[in-house]
Parts: structure tokens; C-alpha cells; sequence
């Protein structure tokens, strides 16, 4: 009884009426125009635009029912005349119904409302289904965002407008995460100069069907997630970025196990180096910055994460996203070009002389049979 | 070192074929122990340069057995260095103690040879040369092997061990170790596949190495000169034969 009463304020008996009475007007309106907006709406404001309207949840938390009309105007619903009640299935009359009794905090009101969001957004709800975020939900998590947690609730708006929006929805929960991706030089491009094609954070971990990226399969894409902009020409020469870095990645040591790995055994955690372990996940730098675990003065150190014990020589083991070069590796280089001529003459030698031989041979014995 | 004859009297009606030793029985263990560590080492290293094609992949269907194969290999490996190393050292001692046989060396004979050969094959001449112990081809497998399962060796322990080398070595060995190794590989495999497999499979099946004796036919026809040197060495001696192996006692 409790809930009924702090969610039904107290009016008086003319302004009861009043309601009774416009709602059904309205009512009336919508079958006789129904192309007619913002409706509802402001019907709905005569109440909710109240400032100090506000309920008591059974949990003792205090609920503001107020909707400001600013945060409406700029909605994209309200804007395209979608309006309260579209979302709010469950009010259709004044007084409204009772809340459920599973209803007991703030939080699982919202768990219960977002659900109005897949009338029209199904697609996108299901693929949230197949999310990391999902799965936190049903271990337990209650806090693990649904749609409104991300676009807002009665105000939204295009998510990704600016971009550096999006990055700055992920940081309300991964704060430490952006931390670390707002000085990167994605992060700092995206955050000064609003550039359109450094990632955000949907570009890599995807937008509603967020997975988890501690995954083996996640680990061993990761070069080819990478590659989608570092293997695009046009877009590399924009920032003066060899476009080949993932080709020749392919090509090393770390890129054929990892592909190995990758197309053999996926589910299998593997410890051959991808992008990520040298450059770093979210605070990845420009490798001529001084802070960067590639720059040269820090190289060996990231070496020797996975190479313990490796000497200062070491890194030159490494032949970088580098073709080979008579400069910068040339036992590499000239070993390379010694099989290039090698491997051909062995061949053919061999093949032409024992040709030769059986040649000579079966003349012979030809010969033979015949005199 | 006496040699294995089974011939009694040129007067017999029954033709008795003769047989020359050709190599020890430590001869025939080294190249036993040789050919089982290629063998495996083959075996176990293609599949890991080529582990993306499908015959690969059927070996290779565990990171388990990828990790196994590897460990047969470097085992091999190690089989294959420490026959070298007794090889290396036993000729430095022979060597020392002058008994070295020079049977292998090449000398410019061979070359006459190899010039007589390339024009008997091209239908200049109708004579073979006449080789003696070991002709130019065998000398040519020989230290082609000698500096392939070298080379083998060296890179193969350089990616093994690259942390260890790279403290003394410069780092930019280890990628031309890799490459080397890898090609090397190929290249000594198809070398033997073509080139020794048809010396001694197909030219015509001469298996002295496992059974350490080569019949007088073979001998006569193939190593003319050894065997002539044999016959007049027999004759100077007035023994009926007396036929060595070419290694000192």
C-alpha cells in the first residue's frame, strides 16, 4: 500500500477530473488525428514537469519523477514525435499501476523499462544479448549497462556525436581504462582534435555485442583487428605510417605461430607476441615517443617480458615491420640473397645432371638392344 | 682389414662373384647414426617450416604434439652434433698420427673426371672416366652434406639458443640463422632426393654402405681405376688378392 500511495501524489478532486477528462480528450484526439504530436507529452509534463515531484522505491531510495523539458527537446524521440508513452507501456491511466513487487531499487527499474527499448531496436537489443555486458548480468551483475546506461534515458541522442563520446560513455564505468586511452595517440586525437579516424572504443571491441576481449580468439585476432586501419594505404599515408607493418608482422616469427594458432587452434591460449604485447592495449604511443615501450630505449625492456634474461643484442634479432635491408639487417639480408641464387642452382644442377644421366642411359641401352 | 673374397679359381666353370670391402663397420654405423638423425630431423622439421599444409596439420593437431615433435628434433639434433663432433675429433687425431686417408679429398683428378663425364653424357666421348674409390659424385655428396649439416648445426642451436648466442653474437643473426635453416633444410633434402637417391638408388642399387662391400662387377665398372690400383697392388705382391679398404690399419 505504501507504494500506491508515493506514487500517487495527492490532487485535488478538481485536478482529478481535470486528468480523467483530458485524458480521454486526448484519447478521443488520437483516433480522430492521430497524426498529431507532442500529445502525450505535454499532458504528461503537467505532472512530471514538477521539480519536486518524487517517489520512495521499497528500498528506501528516493526516485525524482521529474522529466525536464530541455532533455526532452533534444531527444531523438521526442524530436520525431515518439513520446512517453511509447516507452512507458505500462501507463495508461491515471492513477497509474502499482510497480511490481520485484521492483525494489532504482536499479531494477531501470532493468525493467530498458526492456521497452527492443519494441523498436530489436535488432540491436539482441545482439546485446550475445554481449560481455549481457553475461555479467546473468553472474549477478546488476550493474552491467543496459541501452539506457550508455544512450541516456530521456535525452537521447546521436551516441557517437561527437565521437569522443563514445570513449567518454565507456569511461563511466572504465575509468581506468580511459585514463589510459585518453594520452594514447588514438585518444589524444580523438579528445584534441576530434579525429575522425583514430578508434574509439566500439571500433575495436564492437558496439552492442561486446565481447570479451581475454578471450584466446580475441588474442590471436588481434593482428588482423589492428590491420584494418594499419594495412590501409591511404589511411597510413595520411599520418606517414608504413602501411606493410601487419604484412610483415605475418611474415615473422610471432605472426606465424599467432596465424597458426589462430586458424589450428583458436580456443588455445598462445603466448606468441600480437600488436598488443609490444605496443601496448589502450596507452599505445607513437614509437618515436620517448614513453613508448617500442622507442628504441625501451625495446629490449618490452623484450624481455616474454624473453627473460635476452641481452642488449637482442633486439636486434628483431627485424622490425622492416623488409630486409643491406643497412639495417644485413646478415638477414645477405643470407636471404644467398638462397635466392642458392636454392635455384642446387635445384637445377641436380635435376639437369641426373636428367642428363638417364638420358645417356636409355640411349645405351637402346643402343645395346638394338645391335 | 682382410678382404672379403670369395673367389677361388678363375678356372671354375661356375662364375664366383668376388667381393671388395668397401667400408668398416664403423663406417657403416656412422652413416646409419647419420642417416637416422636426417631422417627424423626431416621428419619432424618440415612439418614445423611447412605447418599450414594439410599433411602438416594432421601431425600436427595438438600443441601438445607440435611441442613433442620438437623435442624429437632437437633430440635428433643433438645425435647428429655429437656425431659430428666425433667425426671432427677423430680426424684431428687420424690426423695427428698421420693415418688419415685422403680418400675423400678432392683432388684435380676429379675435375679431369667430372670434364669427361659432362662430355660423355653429352655424346662427345664414349667413355666414361674411370673413378677410383670414391668418384666425383660421391665426393660431391659428401661435402655438400659436410657443409649443409654444418650450417645445419651452427643455425640450428643459434634459434634453439638465441638468448645465449645473442649475448656474445650481434641480434641480427638469429632471423638469418632462422632463414638459413629453413632453406638449408630444403635444399639438402631435395639434394638427396634427387642427387643421391639416384647415385645409389636408380643409377643402379648400390647398398655398400649398409652391407660394407661392393661385388667385383660393380667395382670393375664403376671404380675402374680403384680397382685396377687393387689388382696391380695384388700382383706386385704376388698375392692372389689383397684388396684394402683404403683405410690404414
Amino acid at each position: 500500500m505504501k507504494i500506491i500511495k508515493t506514487y500517487q501524489p495527492d490532487l485535488p478532486a478538481f485536478l482529478k477530473i481535470y486528468l480523467v477528462l483530458s485524458i480521454s480528450l486526448v484519447a478521443l484526439g488520437l483516433i480522430v488525428a492521430p497524426a498529431q504530436a507532442q500529445e502525450t507529452e505535454g499532458f504528461c509534463l503537467n505532472c512530471h514537469g514538477k521539480t519536486d515531484l518524487q517517489m520512495t522505491l521499497p528500498s528506501g531510495e528516493v526516485l525524482p519523477l521529474n522529466i525536464s523539458n530541455d532533455q526532452l527537446k533534444i531527444s531523438v524521440h521526442s524530436s520525431n514525435g515518439i513520446e512517453c508513452e511509447a516507452c512507458h507501456t505500462e501507463i495508461k491511466s491515471y492513477p497509474h499501476p502499482a510497480l511490481s513487487d520485484e521492483i525494489q531499487t532504482r536499479r531494477d527499474l531501470a532493468r525493467s523499462l530498458y526492456q521497452a527499448c527492443k519494441k523498436c531496436h530489436s535488432q540491436n537489443y539482441t545482439k546485446t544479448m550475445d554481449s560481455m555486458h549481457a553475461q555479467a548480468a546473468v553472474s549477478g551483475n546488476q550493474n552491467s549497462p543496459i541501452c539506457t546506461d550508455c544512450h541516456g534515458v530521456h535525452d537521447v541522442t546521436d551516441p557517437d556525436q561527437p565521437r569522443a563520446r563514445v570513449s567518454t560513455t565507456c569511461s563511466q564505468c572504465h575509468a581506468q581504462i580511459f585514463e589510459q586511452y585518453k594520452d594514447s595517440v588514438h585518444g589524444a586525437a580523438l579528445l584534441t582534435e576530434n579525429n575522425p579516424d583514430v578508434p574509439v572504443c566500439t571500433d575495436c571491441h564492437g558496439v552492442h555485442n561486446i565481447q570479451d576481449p581475454r578471450t584466446p580468439q580475441f588474442r590471436a585476432a588481434t593482428p588482423e583487428l589492428c590491420a584494418t586501419c594499419h594495412a590501409n594505404a591511404q589511411l597510413m599515408e595520411k599520418y606517414g605510417i608504413n602501411p606493410n607493418v601487419a604484412r610483415l608482422y605475418n611474415l615473422s616469427w610471432h605472426g606465424v605461430e599467432v596465424s597458426f594458432y589462430k586458424s589450428e587452434f583458436p580456443t588455445i591460449w598462445h603466448e606468441n607476441a600480437v600488436c598488443t604485447d609490444c605496443h601496448g592495449v589502450h596507452h599505445i604511443l607513437k614509437a618515436d615517443n620517448p614513453a613508448s615501450s617500442v622507442n628504441p630505449a625501451n625495446l629490449l625492456v618490452t623484450c624481455q617480458k616474454c624473453h627473460p634474461g635476452a641481452g642488449p643484442n637482442w633486439t636486434g634479432a628483431w627485424t622490425g615491420h622492416n623488409e630486409t635491408s643491406p643497412t639495417r639487417t644485413p646478415f638477414a639480408f645477405y643470407t636471404e640473397a644467398f638462397y635466392s641464387s642458392f636454392v635455384p642452382v642446387v635445384l637445377w644442377a641436380s635435376i639437369i645432371y641426373v636428367a642428363l644421366q638417364i638420358i645417356r642411359a636409355t640411349v645405351n641401352r637402346v643402343r645395346r638392344s638394338l645391335s | 682389414m682382410s678382404p672379403e673374397t670369395r673367389q677361388t679359381s678363375i678356372q671354375s666353370p661356375i662364375q664366383i662373384e668376388r667381393y671388395f670391402k668397401r667400408f668398416s663397420l664403423r663406417q657403416r654405423l656412422e652413416h646409419l647414426v647419420l642417416l637416422l638423425c636426417v631422417g627424423v630431423l626431416l621428419a619432424t622439421g618440415l612439418p614445423q617450416k611447412y605447418r599450414s599444409m594439410s599433411w602438416s596439420l594432421s601431425l600436427l593437431s595438438s600443441p601438445e604434439r607440435l611441442e613433442r615433435l620438437q623435442t624429437i628434433h632437437h633430440i635428433a639434433a643433438v645425435g647428429l652434433t655429437l656425431l659430428g663432433l666425433y667425426l671432427a675429433i677423430r680426424t684431428v687425431v687420424l690426423l695427428f698420427q698421420k693415418k688419415l686417408s685422403g680418400d675423400m679429398l678432392p683432388v684435380v683428378q676429379d675435375l679431369r673426371d667430372a670434364g669427361q663425364m659432362l662430355r660423355y653424357l653429352f655424346f662427345l666421348t664414349e667413355n666414361k672416366p674411370k673413378f677410383g674409390k670414391y668418384n666425383f659424385e660421391q665426393k660431391f655428396t659428401y661435402w655438400f652434406l659436410f657443409f649443409s649439416i654444418g650450417l645445419m648445426v651452427v643455425s640450428g642451436f643459434l634459434i634453439w639458443f638465441p638468448i645465449f648466442f645473442t649475448r656474445l653474437l650481434p641480434g641480427g643473426i638469429i632471423p638469418a640463422a632462422l632463414h638459413s635453416h629453413s632453406t638449408e633444410a630444403v635444399v639438402t633434402g631435395v639434394f638427396i632426393l634427387i642427387w643421391h637417391f639416384y647415385h645409389v638408388h636408380i643409377e643402379r642399387l648400390n647398398l655398400s654402405v649398409f652391407s660394407g662391400k661392393l661385388s667385383d662387377t660393380d667395382m670393375r665398372s664403376y671404380h675402374a681405376r680403384e680397382y685396377e690400383r687393387l689388382v696391380n697392388e695384388a700382383n706386385l705382391k704376388g698375392n692372389e688378392v689383397s684388396l684394402d679398404t683404403g683405410e690404414k690399419p
